[in-house]
């Protein structure tokens, strides 16, 4: 069997953190053995298994290990590591984690998604097919982040993965479901974007007063579904995690 | 009386928020850690006045904050060197200041420093948002979930604030705490370790360290913009993969020009990362006042690790030094006696 740290990087900055880099470019393997990794190791903090690891977070191609210096060393951590990722390179991605679905229900175009019309134009489709194409397969979370409840979901069909905005938007809506390149993605709260707005949710996809603010982790599914303007004004605001489809 | 106290009204705020140590084990979620900018000056704004060090506090960028108290408490002035004044009588900064009911609490901008602490016995008592009562203003929660502004009314723990006062009484910060901010160095010397990245910058990262930066008024909670000699190599490196970030990273955008992103860092980032600075030097960094010239120091991990060691431990439990309000034999300054 081969080294299973192989490729790996590990790269310990600022007297806290490790970055653990699983491999150099993004892709769908890459991601596997991230996030494989990421619930063993929230298994073992869950079962105090592991000292002084304050907090983990995944991204497309790494873990990054947060650890308090007062609890334990970045040796002791990288070791740690390493037992991880051997554990979790022998076990299948649905052995580690078991992905929920959800469903998420979308206004395409107009007010909601004003970079429909040019999405559709560049890729040679009518907005209709555009909304067709992006709601016929569901898409694996690869992580959160830059901002609360941003969802990196991938990847879209080749035919609709257009390049994000040359100027981003000062304000994208709390809720707008975007595309860039192969990713597409869904703002949790209103910030400043680049990301081609296709559409909105009316679902209030992140809520800092529930715990968790978002019930979707890294490695779940999610299937976009269009929804009319009726229905959107319905679920207007309730939350991703009371969401029930019929 | 007692049934307002403790209350505290706002009567002028500018940037000001309530902070603590920061929102912790949701950074999976993106969501931010923000916190104090000066962790330290924070920590020391509650133990002067006998809090634990974590509790909230007013945090003011720029220093500019008028408070009144409705009932009695202790409170302290802590960080960026202002004037300070209880019901217009000046007062000193970094120590516990019994005030009565009615009184008016002002400081009035920086002038030396950045950001300023104000801690008030029991603590501001916000509805803690996922452990935390940080504010993230970005994101409209913790805190007020936005600046403080005029006639906000603020709550906090009713304690017996006459008790704590003969607690703390003549408590103070050391010396060296104090001088981080009132008799910065110049240029201010902050202490990095290589970043994520550094490797990708070949060149770039020896000019980074022995090249001056000055922190530009392009900054905020989020991070500090610095001028200086730009880093180009990191646009040549091509396209990298979004990673987690914290305070302390130095990003370098294609423009080349470093920022160094501060409490409210997003929670991952796709520009390259050339350095971290240490929690400290964090602290240090967040006094430093749109113009300031820094220069960086390079420290390996195993350094930073334990410098990170003790700083949080002294964060936990700063040490305090013990200063007689006056000398023995001479009639206490009437000053003093206001206050009582």
């Amino acid at each position: 069997m081969s080294n299973p740290m192989q490729g790996v990087k590990i790269k310990l900055t600022g007297g806290y953190v490790i970055h653990m880099e699983m491999c150099g470019e993004i892709s769908r393997e890459c991601n596997d053995a991230v996030l494989k990794a990421y619930h063993t190791i929230l298994k073992m903090m869950r079962e105090g298994e592991v000292k002084g690891i304050e907090e983990v977070v995944p991204t497309y191609t790494a873990l990054t290990v947060f650890y308090d210096p007062r609890k334990t060393t970045w040796r002791a951590v990288s070791n740690t590591l390493k037992e991880v990722i051997s554990e979790s390179s022998r076990r299948s991605f649905g052995d580690v984690f078991t992905p929920k679905q959800y469903e998420i229900p979308v206004a395409y175009g107009g007010v909601w998604g004003p970079d429909l019309v040019s999405v559709a134009s560049e890729a040679g489709l009518t907005e209709d097919e555009v909304i067709r194409v992006h709601t016929s397969r569901s898409y694996r979370c690869y992580m959160l982040g830059f901002t609360p409840g941003f969802l990196y979901l991938g990847e879209v069909d080749e035919r609709i993965a257009v390049p994000r905005l040359k100027n981003p938007r000062v304000k994208v809506p709390a809720g707008s479901v975007g595309i860039a390149g192969l990713q597409t993605g869904v703002y949790g709260i209103e910030s400043p974007g680049g990301w081609r707005i296709i559409g909105r949710t009316p679902l209030k996809m992140f809520d800092p007063r529930r715990v968790p603010p978002t019930p979707i982790r890294p490695g779940d599914l999610v299937r976009f579904f269009e929804v009319g303007e009726e229905e959107f004004r319905e679920l207007k605001e309730v939350f991703i995690g009371e969401f029930k489809t019929r | 009386m007692s049934l307002r106290h403790g209350e505290v009204l706002v009567e002028e705020a500018f940037l000001a928020t309530i902070q603590d140590m920061g929102r912790f084990g949701h950074r999976a979620k993106g969501i931010p850690v923000s916190g104090a900018l000066d962790r330290v000056s924070a920590a020391y704004a509650n133990v002067l006045v006998g809090n634990p060090s974590t509790a909230p506090v007013i945090e003011a960028v720029g220093g500019r904050i008028k408070l009144r108290f409705l009932g009695g408490a202790v409170v302290s002035v802590t960080g960026g060197v202002s004037e300070v004044s209880v019901n217009g009588v000046k007062v000193p900064m970094w120590e516990p200041l019994l005030v009565e009911g009615g009184s008016t609490l002002e400081v009035r901008g920086v002038e030396k420093g950045l950001t300023v602490y104000v801690g008030v016995s029991g603590g501001f008592t916000v509805e803690p948002v996922l452990g935390s009562a940080s504010t993230y203003v970005r994101g409209g929660f913790g805190g007020l979930g936005r600046y403080l502004r005029r006639g906000d009314a603020l709550q906090f723990l009713r304690v017996n604030h006459v008790k704590i006062f003969r607690n703390v009484e003549g408590l103070t910060a050391p010396k060296e705490v104090v001088n981080r901010i009132a008799f910065p160095s110049s240029p201010q010397t902050i202490r990095v370790t290589k970043g994520i990245h550094s490797s990708l910058f070949c060149n770039d990262f020896d000019i980074f360290l022995n090249s001056r930066y000055v922190v530009t008024t392009r900054s905020d909670r989020m991070g500090f913009r610095l001028e200086g000699p730009r880093l180009g190599s990191a646009s040549s490196a091509g396209k990298i993969p979004s990673i987690a970030t914290d305070r302390g990273y130095v990003q370098v955008p294609p423009d080349g020009e470093p920022i160094v992103l501060m409490s409210d860092a997003q929670t991952t980032g796709g520009y390259a990362v050339i350095a971290h600075v240490i929690p400290p030097d964090a602290d240090l960094l967040a006094q430093c006042p749109p113009g300031t010239e820094v220069r960086f120091t390079e420290v390996q991990h195993e350094e930073a690790e334990e410098i990170v060691k003790k700083y949080l431990e002294s964060l936990m439990n700063p040490p305090v030094d013990f200063e007689f309000p006056f000398s023995w034999g001479e009639v206490p300054p009437e000053e003093i006696l206001r206050f009582r």
